[in-house]
This record gives structure tokens, sequence and C-alpha cells, in this order.
């Protein structure tokens, strides 16, 4: 038997910990405020009477260390500008997300192989995000694709950039892009138009209705953000 | 050991949000409705009759509490009494009441109380979101930049792709349930926007979600309660003379990821006549069914169900059907996985009409997700318990609605499922 640690670190990018520490603390459970309100409840809307509740404001938070675990080396293929899959030699399925581990029910869980895969790939289904996570809120409309990356089994979802939203369809060719300033997660990869797009048929009321969404949504993010 | 599993009393206490009012408080609102119903139940007896209880909730994020379930079973006065909770996302509620079935039919437990709730407005909306979306692949899906509502939408862009429906479809479902809610009152649309009818119009103005979902396409978040008693059928004979019955009960699973599937070798060869449903012009993956069209969980869940309660022909023979959609377009999938119709026709039963409220396949009659309210630990508990008040014709008390009851129903289907069809379960009922 042999023990399997300590842990060697071969590269970081240390986070402040400082930082989050004081955050986990002010995140402490204690009410920072409260509010007592009146309303009407009951079960049924057939019986309802006014009721009078209190509500405190309660905070908590903390920072989670996370291992990628065996398919670790996407997310490093990821910091290196580089994508990877993993192919089981068994059934030749492509992974992307990559699996460690075959999910074929012929292939017994046999163990996969990494390969790089070509930053090119097709989109398999498409949706345009007129609300995103707030972090992503000054993007909107955000285009989310589906892309199956040439050569796998599977479909990828992320972002798409450089596209009118209106043009986004099925079957649209793209480059995958990782960004410059990789952070090692699934964001840092995102996808654009690798030939002119075809938009999908929309009846007359349907591209009115489509553009005025757009225009709204583009108009409460200037709002919100201001001006690009 | 007989099969029967009876309903021998269901409550709902409403769907709002906010309800401001503790999940135990809900909880024991909805018991409490079922003790008036059955006088002859005595919560004291519980641990000496060897009674169980299941609990149904989804989330121990929403409001930062693992182990609520405890918290109900002590609040309840259950202490001692076998019980515990089932969680499978928005499959939960559906699961909870199939396992409660299944205690029964082992002959284990005469009689499971199974209690359902969710709260939902303790935290901003974007972290409700949040705590929605981390039952998706947090390596692998929620941090792709898509939401929830971002996946169920490139589901349905693929329907529209591949099946023909419209834009107008969806809006068609939202009206439909919409207006279906108005005379519930335990339903949440009402409480928050009145009892008068809307309009596909009314639904293109609410605002965009993620193409092609709109607001009022989308399931409400809601704080809710709801109970099922269920006992084996000389306890049910026991306690009402008016039982349903849950004749079948069935589950099944799908890939975590919905990018997995288009050539999951898993489905591959599994319905040859849905892979052969497919248009010229659409290329063809490994696995077309369900590829992000259709829901395989759903499939097999109601196939199970269906055999289970010897059903041959689910078209003729269910009465009607309460669909669990988050978002209108899994009305129109869930027709088609249901065996309701084939593949890529749900939006013909719509256009035709038949699934409307005075149509041949009543569906979604409570309203469902979109405006009864989707307390997720609660839901689906809702939605067979106004199923049950159906076929028991009890729906013109219960609602204070004489009009909502259908005449003589036989027999209803009600389904759920989490995740996007990542699990489900369905239910058949029977009077
Ligand atoms: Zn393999």
């Amino acid at each position: 038997m042999k023990q399997p640690g300590p842990e060697k670190v071969l590269k970081q990018l240390p986070h402040d910990e400082k930082c989050w520490e004081e955050w986990e603390r002010k995140g402490g459970w204690r009410p920072e405020g409260w509010k007592i309100v009146e309303m009407n409840d009951g079960p049924t809307l057939n019986d309802l009477k006014p009721e009078k509740f209190l509500i405190v404001h309660r905070p908590h938070g903390s920072m989670f260390h996370h291992s990628y675990g065996k398919v670790s080396q996407f997310f490093i293929g990821l910091l290196e500008g580089k994508l990877y899959g993993t192919k089981c030699s068994k059934c030749g399925l492509v992974y992307c997300p990559p699996r460690a581990h075959c999910f074929n029910p012929k292939c017994r869980l046999v163990e996969t192989k990494w390969v790089e895969l070509p930053k090119r790939g097709e989109v398999h289904s498409y949706t345009i995000m007129a609300i995103a996570w707030p972090s992503m809120a000054h993007l909107q409309p955000l285009v989310g694709v589906m892309v199956r990356i040439e050569g796998t089994n599977t479909c990828l979802p992320m972002t798409m950039r450089d596209i009118d939203p209106e043009k986004v369809n099925i079957g649209l060719k793209v480059n995958i892009n990782i960004s410059k300033q990789p952070k090692g997660d699934l964001l840092d990869v995102y996808a654009t138009p690798a030939e002119e797009p075809v938009a999908p048929k929309r009846s007359p009321e349907e591209l009115k209705r489509f553009r005025e969404d757009m225009e709204k949504t583009r108009a409460w993010v200037k709002k919100t953000f201001g001006p690009k | 050991m007989g099969k029967k599993v009876g309903i021998v009393a269901g409550s709902i206490s409403r769907f709002d949000n906010p309800r401001h009012t503790l999940q135990e408080e809900m909880c024991a609102e909805a018991v409490k409705m079922i003790l008036d119903d059955v006088p002859d139940l005595e919560l004291g007896d519980f641990i000496k009759k060897g009674y169980a209880c299941c609990y149904s909730y989804f989330s121990d994020i929403l409001e930062q509490q693992q182990c609520m379930h405890w918290i109900i079973n002590d609040y309840l006065g259950l202490s001692g009494v076998p019980s515990y909770r089932v969680e499978s996302g928005g499959a939960t509620p559906i699961d909870a009441i199939v396992n409660a079935a299944l205690w029964i039919r082992s002959g284990m437990f005469p009689v499971v109380l199974v209690v359902g709730w969710e709260k939902m407005d303790e935290l901003p909306i974007q972290k409700v979101n949040e705590a929605i979306a981390i039952a998706g692949d947090t390596d692998w899906d929620f941090v792709s930049g898509f939401t929830y509502n971002a996946f169920y939408a490139t589901m349905e862009a693929r329907r529209m792709h591949v099946y023909g429906e419209t834009e107008e479809d969806l809006a068609e479902v939202s009206v439909l349930c919409h207006n279906n809610s108005l005379e519930n009152p335990y339903a949440q649309w009402p409480a928050q926007h009145g009892f008068s009818k809307i309009t596909v119009e009314d639904v293109y103005k609410s605002r965009l979600i993620s193409w092609p979902y709109r607001l009022y396409e989308c399931a409400m978040t809601s704080e809710g309660a709801s109970a099922l008693l269920l006992a084996n059928e000389e306890t049910t004979k026991k306690l009402t003379d008016n039982p349903v019955w849950i004749s079948g009960v069935g589950f099944g699973s799908d890939t975590m990821r919905a990018g997995d599937r288009p050539d999951n070798p898993a489905w591959k060869g599994l319905y040859p006549e849905d892979e052969n449903i497919w248009p010229k012009h659409v290329p063809k993956p490994m696995s077309p069914y369900p590829d992000l069209q259709n829901f395989g969980a759903l499939r097999v869940s109601a196939r199970m169900a269906y055999k289970d309660a010897g059903i041959k022909d689910p078209r003729k023979e269910i009465s009607f059907v309460e669909i669990f959609d988050p978002y209108a377009g899994v009305v129109l999938a869930g027709l088609e996985d249901f065996d309701f119709c084939k593949r890529g026709e749900g939006k013909n039963m719509l256009r035709e009409g038949i699934i409307q409220r005075h149509g041949e396949l009543p569906c979604q009659l409570s309203g469902a997700l979109t405006a009864q309210g989707h307390a997720v630990g609660s839901t689906s508990i809702a939605q067979v318990v106004d199923s049950y008040w159906q076929l028991s014709n009890q729906i013109g008390k219960k609602w204070g609605a004489p009009g909502r009851q259908l005449n003589n129903p036989k027999k209803a289907f009600i389904h759920g499922h989490g995740g996007t069809g990542c699990q489900a379960g369905a239910v058949v009922l029977e009077v």
C-alpha cells in the first residue's frame, strides 16, 4: 500500500483568501435588517384573512474549492487555448463535454483517451436570452447555442458573439473561440459564425415581434448599463 | 398483497408568491384539510398502526435549510413515525407519490401520508433561478451562460425546426393553462392577476425570457404545500366511500445534460417507430429519439405506468391529463411522449381543440405550472389532488366551481419530471 498524498501544486493562480474570508464572516446569518408586513393569507382564495409577518434580511455565503477530477485536462486545455475531448477506443464515441469513462452501455465503463478537437462546429439548436445571468445581463440579447463540435457525438452549450440574433439558426457552421484571459470554466468558450448565417423562416408578424423584443432588450441594457 | 393503492383524501394549501407563511404552517394547513375530510384518521395512530410519511421538497438552498422534512414531521406531531424525503428536482413530488404507492404495494405500510411543499421567495429572483439551475450540471450546463429557460428554449427551437411548431402554438398552450386556472382557488395566476381570461395577444405582450419563450409560457415560482393520503385497498375502503385508485405508476430517466442526447447509444433502437419519424430537411442524429425535441424519460415513465395500469390505448382510455409543463412546449412534447399522438403531432391536438377544457382529452385543467403555480415539491401532488377531486366528483365543492366538474371521467394521467427531462414519473388514476 501507498499513501496518495500530499498534493503537489504544479501551477496556480491564487485567489484573495483574505477578501473571501471576510465575506464569509459577513455572511454570518445575523439579520442586517427587517420589516413587518401585513398580507392576506389562507389555504385557498375562498378563505383569506389578514396576517402579520416579520421578515428578516439574513445573509450567508462561501468560497468553494472545486476539483474538475479526471476531466481536468479539458479546463487545463482552455487555460492553454486548446480544445480537448475524450474518445472511447472501444466504440469510437467522442465526448465534449468529456467523460473519463465511456457511457455506451456496451463499453462497460471503459476509460477514455484525450483527443485535441478542431475549433469548429455546427449549431444543433439555439435560443436568444432576453434574461441572462446577472453577470452577463449587459450582453442581452445574448445568443445561446448548443454546438456539436466537429467529430464529437455531443453538444456543448455556449454563448455566441458577432451575430445578429435574428440570423442564428440550426445548422449554422461556427468557430469555437477560447477567451484570451481564460478563468478555467466553460464560460471561457464561445462561438462565432464561420459562414454567412441564413435566418430561420419567420412570418411578418413574428419578425416584427422579434425585432421589437430585441429593441426592448437593448433599450433596457442601455438604460441599466449606459451606452457601450 | 393487493396491487391497489387508494387515494383516501387530498389537499392543497394554495400557491402564491410570497405566501410569507412558513413551510411547516402551509403543510399543517394541507394536512388539517385531510384530517377534516377523514374523521377516522388520527395522527396519533400512525406509529401504532404502522403508517408512514413520505416528504417531498426540492431545494435545501432556497431557504438554506437542510432536512426541512424533519421540521415538517416534528411540526405535524409525527415523532417516531417512519418517514423520509424524496428529492429529484422537478420530479420530486411525482416521485414521492410513486414511492409511497410502492411502499403500500410492498405490503410494508397500510397507509402513507405524502406531503410536499416549497418556499421560493427568500432569495432575490436571480438567486432563485441559480438555485434551480444548479440542478443542472454545474461544471457543464450551468456555467455555459445558459439559464434553465435557455435550455428549454433550445429544445423548443428544435421542435419548431423539426416539427414546424410555431410561436402561436406556444401562446395558445399558455392561454389554455391560464384560462383553466381562473376558477381554481388554489392557483397563483388569479391570486395575482385577477379572474379575466387572457388571449394570445396578452401572451405576446408578456416579456421575452429566452426566445421562443415569453414570461406567460414559463412556470411561475411559487410557495405552497399539498398532501395526499394513500392506503391499501382494505384500509381505503374503511376510510372513504368515494375512493380513487392509483392503478399504475412509472418512472424513467435520461442524461444529465440535454446536449448528450442526440447520439446517446443508450436510446438507439429503443423506439424505432419514433426514430423513423424524421423530416428530410434535417440531418438525422445517431439516436433520433428523443434528441432535443422529445423527452425519453417521459416515454419510459408513461409506458411503464400504462403497462402497470393495464392500459392498451391511452388516447381512448384516459379521460384527462395533467402535464408537468415548466415551459409551454412541454405540453406538446408530452402528448407525443405519452402516446396520445405520434411524434411531431402534439401541435395538431392543440390546434384541433382536443386538449381544450371541453375537448376530447382535456389537459392542464388545474392551470398547471404556468398558472396554478410551481412550488416545486408541491407541484405534482397538487396536480394529482386536482385530478383526484375530478375523478371523485368533488371539484365543485373543493374549488367552489361546480361548472368545472367533468362529466363522469374514468381515468386520469398525471406526469412530472425534473431537469431538462433528466428524470420523470407518472401515475394513472382511476375511479
Ligand atoms: Zn465506448
